[in-house]
């Protein structure tokens, strides 16, 4: 008996207003050893910010004009080689107009 | 506007290196997320998502959750976030959330063969009572079932349990969780009398060596992985070593990365037993006061069907569990033949890293915690390998203190809770009893106030076997609640559709989202899902953690504990329970099974009255009395006093959660050590008070292989797992655009070297086959997953891709659970 899923569809995403800012701040893990190498991809990485870095962990900063875009960056730098982990501390969203939170 | 940008980024940092440790003055909890949005109402959660239990906050806005950040007052995680978690905010509001009830229809009838149709909730419980007294009336209790979740809130899995055994008089209630932990839960109870872990996370800032046994925890518990990371880069003599049957993130952080042969952990276990004990370094003091050595079945089948030739070709299928006494040198005499040059042989691991991962044990100044997860766990041994981490943890008597730690993590919000704690599994009961158990029985029939001799003794059907039975039509009304098991379950062309679909059977499922399992029901239920209703957790290191309703649920989507409870209306006791029983019971006599659960005098104890006025509670304003604290009481009546004792209900509401027993307002962190554990008498040292003698159980097992290796033409090993960006089998995480996109389909991992054998490179579109099914994909040969060659992993998330047509339905025949990391496939281009 044979049975077959639909492949999920790929949810809305909501379309970019272009008047928002997105701050996140991320905590790294980094190996020591690959420490300047990781500083260099990271540094080039665009939006990105490398703000502190002590006894193998970095803070950096992450902005863009969408959730997604943050998403996407915390992801590869938790992939990236010679990064043990990388988390999200702080989210900020700042729009031209007002000013409201979001996750 | 630049000013206010730097100050915020400035905020933003400094938050960051709070978390961190890394020494800037810490932050306001309030100033976490900027913007101060007065409007904004912030309240604790933990996580939906993995057993790591983290805390959040959650802040909604007209009646809608718009943001969640970690909670930097959460012991757990400190203020940190996974990818996950920080799109907690959005998995409740997928375009395609279910909102009413649908049932299968033709001419405005029930039809198995229907299309889908709006039905009332009268309706929808109408036809489903129907079905359930058919089912009874004709084949008798064991012909209904519950399949339930990990995922449940303790208040949920406990209504679940009492109408499944006290209501319907069935044992025949399992969790998924039975894919999940079922063989580190039975290995707990044999080998300490009790479940869960006797440590807990502080254990991280403890240890000087960490031994990852089948975890990837850099993706599936990437907090945690953090405070593992935090340790070895701040402590240079810090080890930590992993071991997989293919190379996977976490060793990146590896000192000691090992690559195994599928099955051979075993083999590696018992030479570190051999080596502790053949260089001198059995802590004898320990081993002669706190432990009694067995010796266990072997050749013990693979939980396939009984008439597979697997299981009569066993010599032990029938009584799996049986074992008897020796002593210690009759342990080291049978583990004495798994040498390092054995073991190297089997295992393909070089001798030195294997060496230098016993020596992390043996070294009695090395204090060293022991994770693992799935590839422990989904494993035909998956007990016996259980066993035998204890085994090197008691010999050495590194255990029940900080930093010593033998730690089996979890993989669902409320596997311990749930699943574990409250006993929702098909052979147990509150509090670690179990249904076979008479006095465990009487003292459940008095607790819930029901006649003796009411509750079933003989255990249930469990996961796998569900299943089975739904295919041979003995099985014939389900209910299947928060999981998604037609994606979940092993080998399922051959043996969860068929069941589902069976003429015979009428299957329900109650979900947040049309799910495939949801698509394969007869009547969908739709449900509340997470803040949308009061809740309680228990996470891997025995912390039980609350949270309010802060939502309205959408449309008609009601609560997994509203519907049981609901349901439970529909059915009288004369309907339901023998004649003999209301005859000797005459009191019960033409109530219906809501008036003998839940209008007990226990669980409707609590006036809405008590409600928290600040929040919302649908099910206390429904049923009219506080249902969760009614329910909660009356089950952490079964702990107390006994080593699984909990606070009172509103102390929880208070806190980040607290680890159990808690014993005087006080938790408990390391169990069963005297001055840690209140349980524990002065002058006792070290007592293992789960077994009457206080003592741990050592188990002697050989090595066996797996139930299938690959062959000529299947000629790959099959391990499936999880991925960082979806949670299980994605029916949250999947409908987050940010994730979705992030990982938007289930690849197969491969060696380029295997993938060019076959004329395939990345990207190539292929069929994945085995024995059982096949499923379509294409190649990833340079991800982040590094199989070796002749292995290939493929991730169980993707609904459009379903991997379980292809796994096997072997199981470990202690446990019962699903060894989902050792199949043959093979991979053709399409």
């Amino acid at each position: 008996m044979p049975f077959d899923a639909e492949p999920p569809a790929e949810p809305p995403t909501r379309s970019a207003r272009g008047n928002e800012h997105h701050l996140a701040s991320l905590l790294l893990h980094v190996r020591p050893e690959c420490r300047t190498a990781v500083r260099a991809t990271v540094a080039a990485m665009p939006g990105v910010e490398i703000h502190i870095e002590q006894q193998g962990k970095m803070v950096v900063t992450v902005e863009g004009p969408h959730e997604g875009w943050i998403a996407d960056r915390m992801t590869s730098l938790h992939l990236l080689d010679g990064v043990l982990s990388a988390v999200m501390v702080f989210h900020h969203l700042e729009t031209v107009a007002d000013t409201a939170p979001s996750a | 506007m630049l000013d206010r940008r730097d100050f915020i980024k400035a905020q933003a940092v400094a938050a960051a290196a709070a978390a961190g440790g890394i020494g800037l003055p810490a932050m306001a909890q309030t100033s976490m997320v900027a913007g101060e949005d007065a409007s904004l109402k912030w309240s604790k959660a933990p996580c939906r998502f993995c057993g790591t239990g983290c805390g959040v906050m959650v802040a909604t806005k007209d009646n809608r959750v718009v943001a969640t950040h970690g909670d930097m007052q959460a012991e757990v995680n400190r203020g940190l976030n996974c990818v996950k978690g920080y799109f907690l905010s959005k998995i409740m509001y997928g375009k395609d959330r279910l909102t009413q009830p649908l049932l299968r229809m033709r001419d405005g009838q029930y039809h198995k063969e229907g299309e889908f149709q709006p039905v009332s909730w009268d309706r929808a419980f109408d036809e489903m009572a129907k079905q359930w007294k058919r089912a009874i009336k004709e084949k008798g209790p064991d012909s209904v079932g519950m399949f339930g979740s990990g995922q449940w809130t303790i208040w949920e899995g406990y209504a679940a349990s009492k109408l499944m055994r006290g209501g319907f008089r069935t044992n025949n209630l399992d969790p998924n969780a039975r894919h999940c932990m079922a063989s580190a839960a039975v290995a707990f109870i044999r080998t300490f009398g009790m479940d869960e872990p006797m440590g807990c996370y502080d254990d991280f800032e403890h240890a000087d060596a960490f031994v990852l046994w089948g975890s990837n925890m850099a993706e599936m518990h990437p907090i945690l992985w953090t405070r593992i990371t935090d340790r070895r880069l701040a402590h240079p003599h810090v080890k930590v070593a992993v071991l997989s049957t293919f190379e996977h993130r976490s060793f990146e952080l590896a000192d000691v990365p090992m690559i195994f042969e599928p099955g051979t952990d075993l083999a590696i276990l018992n030479y570190i037993a051999n080596h502790i004990i053949q260089t001198g370094r059995v802590n004898k003091e320990f081993v002669d006061k706190h432990c009694n050595f067995r010796l266990g079945q072997k050749d013990i089948g693979y939980g396939l069907r009984p008439e597979n030739v697997l299981e009569v070709r066993a010599a032990n299928a029938k009584d799996p569990t049986d074992s008897k006494p020796i002593d210690f040198d009759a342990f080291a005499k049978f583990v004495s033949t798994y040498t390092l040059e054995y073991a190297s042989e089997l295992t393909k691991v070089p001798k030195e890293r294997l060496l230098a991962l016993a020596e992390l044990y043996a070294d009695p100044k090395t204090k060293v915690m022991s994770l693992w997860t799935m590839g422990f766990n989904q494993h035909v041994r998956g007990v016996w390998v259980n066993h035998m981490v204890y085994n090197i943890h008691l010999l050495t008597g590194k255990i029940s203190e900080p930093g010593n730690s033998p730690f089996s993590l979890t993989g669902q919000p409320s596997a311990c809770g749930t699943a574990r704690e409250v006993g929702t599994f098909a052979h147990r009961l509150p509090a670690d009893m179990q249904v076979n158990n008479p006095t465990h029985r009487a003292h459940t029939e008095e607790a819930w106030k029901l006649p003796k001799d009411h509750l079933p003794g003989k255990i249930g059907y469990h996961a796998v076997l569900m299943d089975r039975m739904l295919k041979d039509g003995k099985l014939n009304a389900f209910w299947i609640m928060v999981n998604n098991n037609l994606q979940a379950a092993p080998n399922t062309e051959q043996e969860t559709y068929p069941g589902y679909r069976n003429p015979a059977n009428f299957i329900v499922v109650s979900d947040a989202y049309p799910t495939v399992t949801a698509s394969a029901a007869d009547l969908i239920l739709p449900a509340a899902m997470w803040v949308e209703k009061e809740g309680a957790y228990g996470n891997a290191e025995r912390r039980t953690h609350f949270w309010h309703q802060l939502v309205t649920a959408p449309g008609e989507a009601r609560s997994d504990l509203w519907q049981l409870m609901e349901f439970s209306k529909r059915f009288t006791t004369d309907e339901v329970w023998p004649k003999e029983t209301l005859d000797s019971n005459p009191a019960y006599r033409g109530k219906t099974l809501f008036d003998v659960l839940f209008r007990n005098g226990n669980v409707d104890r609590f006036p809405v009255s008590e409600l928290n006025p600040e929040y919302q509670n649908d099910e206390s304003r429904a049923f009219g009395f506080y249902v969760q604290k009614g329910l909660f009481e009356e089950y952490a009546g079964f702990g107390r006093g006994h080593g699984h004792d909990l606070a009172p209900f509103d102390t929880y509401h208070e806190v980040r959660g607290l680890r159990w027993p808690v014993v005087d307002g006080k938790e408990t962190r390391w169990r069963y050590r005297e001055g840690l554990d209140p349980f524990v008498k002065a002058g006792e040292g070290v007592r293992f008070y789960g077994n009457p003698d206080g003592k741990a159980n050592l188990f002697a097992f050989p090595y066996e292989g797996p139930a299938e290796v690959p062959d000529k033409e299947f000629d790959l090993w099959l391990v499936t797992g999880r991925v960082l960006e979806h949670w299980h089998s994605g029916s949250m995480t999947m409908r987050v655009p940010e994730l979705y996109k992030a990982m938007p389909m289930a690849m197969v991992f491969m060696h380029p070297d295997d993938a060019k054998a076959r004329g395939l490179r990345r990207g190539s579109e292929v069929t994945v086959a085995s024995r059982r099914g096949e499923m379509r994909t294409r190649v990833e040969t340079r991800g982040r997953n590094k199989p070796p060659r002749g292995v290939v992993f493929v991730p169980w998330f993707d609904s459009g891709r379903l991997i379980n047509k292809c796994t096997l339905d072997a199981t470990d025949p202690i446990s019962k659970q699903t060894d989902y990391k050792k199949c043959a496939v093979k991979i053709v281009a399409v």
